[in-house]
């Protein structure tokens, strides 16, 4: 089992530069430290209709009601959420689809470095920031190879390189992002690998509620009991490996 | 919109607009057997904390929240969207009711 670059064809190429937006980093920076409540809200603003902020804040009390904090740091966050959210939002349907998958990547790759096994020896990074060998060993948009196995036409999303705790993760914005396709290619990649004697686990995370990634699981027929799954609820189970 | 007062009385005033998102999202054919899976497992959340707390006062702001989550899903001219907000819809009602997903 090795990983590789995906091609740089030409949807990599603009897809990058989406991935490069510092609003996608700033978001998933947020994201990956907000409450269950604070990225509901970025979930809902990020495809709602309302472009301002005070019908968003009305419909979560519980982060800007009456009863909420009215300083400190989650209501600092709960603000910084919102705001983010709406820029993206307030990019073109298209675009704003585009943006909204490569967040889920980028929560998904900060959170995933900071998994303690996957540290490395720390040289002057930030705390829970995967240095030096773990930032080797976390990567975006890699193929997984498999000897007398044709190569998947798509890359995953994040990988986790690390000999004997492989990862290979895909990412969606919602359950209705989980489809036969995906769940063939991560099944594929955790049976390869076994065949090779290799462990590779499996993940989909999937940027909305467990109850809505179950149904959708519920009627698929592709293989998927043996694939992990992390919903928006569960997502700081990504940093725990 | 009947007053909001109660638990019970968000989720009840909630609901008629859930089901006008479900009967709107159904216009994707392809997803029919999606939606019509969706909405039921999420009415049974919401029927079970209307069960288990519908007595309960509204706290502060849920009597605002629940209006504003219908305007939103009223505006909504898509039924891909609608799609989506099938899941989004009680997270966001869950959530000011001060539930977990």
């Amino acid at each position: 089992m090795r990983f590789q670059d995906a091609s740089p064809d030409a949807r990599a190429v603009v897809y990058a530069g989406i991935q490069a937006d510092p609003l996608v980093a700033r978001a998933a920076v947020l994201l990956a430290d907000a409450t269950p409540a604070q990225r509901v809200l970025a979930r809902a603003v990020m495809n709602g209709m309302s472009t301002g902020p005070s019908a968003w804040q009305a419909m979560f009390p519980t982060l800007f009601g009456p009863g909420a904090p009215v300083a400190g740091a989650e209501r600092e966050r709960s603000e910084a959420v919102l705001a983010a959210s709406l820029e993206v939002a307030e990019r073109g349907e298209q675009v704003r689809s585009q943006v909204r998958g490569a967040i889920v990547e980028s929560v998904t790759e900060l959170l995933v470095r900071r998994r303690s096994g996957a540290a490395g020896v720390a040289t002057g990074v930030a705390p829970g920031v995967a240095p030096g060998g773990a930032a080797a060993a976390v990567r975006r948009e890699r193929r997984i190879l498999f000897d007398g196995v044709r190569a998947e036409i798509h890359p995953y999303d994040v990988t986790v390189e690390t000999p004997g705790a492989a990862e290979a993760i895909d990412c969606k914005w919602g359950a209705r992002g989980i489809n036969a396709d995906v769940l063939h290619q991560l099944d594929d990649a955790r049976t390869h690998a076994a065949d090779e004697d290799e462990a590779l686990t499996a993940t989909i995370v999937v940027f909305d509620a467990e109850r809505s990634c179950l149904v959708r699981l519920e009627r698929q027929t592709a293989p998927h009991a043996a694939t992990r799954l992390i919903a928006l609820e569960t997502l700081d189970r990504l940093a725990a490996r | 919109m009947d007053p909001i007062s109660t638990v019970g009385d968000a989720i009840a005033a909630a609901r008629p607009a859930y089901d006008d998102l479900a009967a709107f999202a159904e216009d994707v054919e392809d997803e029919w057997s999606y939606i019509n899976d969706l909405g039921p497992a999420w009415i049974e959340r919401m029927d079970a904390v209307a069960e288990a707390r519908g007595h309960e006062p509204a706290a502060a702001g849920v009597a605002e929240a629940v209006p504003a989550l219908v305007a939103e899903v009223a505006a909504i001219d898509d039924p891909h969207r609608a799609i989506d907000w099938l899941s989004t819809f009680p997270q966001v009602l869950l959530v000011a009711l001060g539930e977990r997903p």
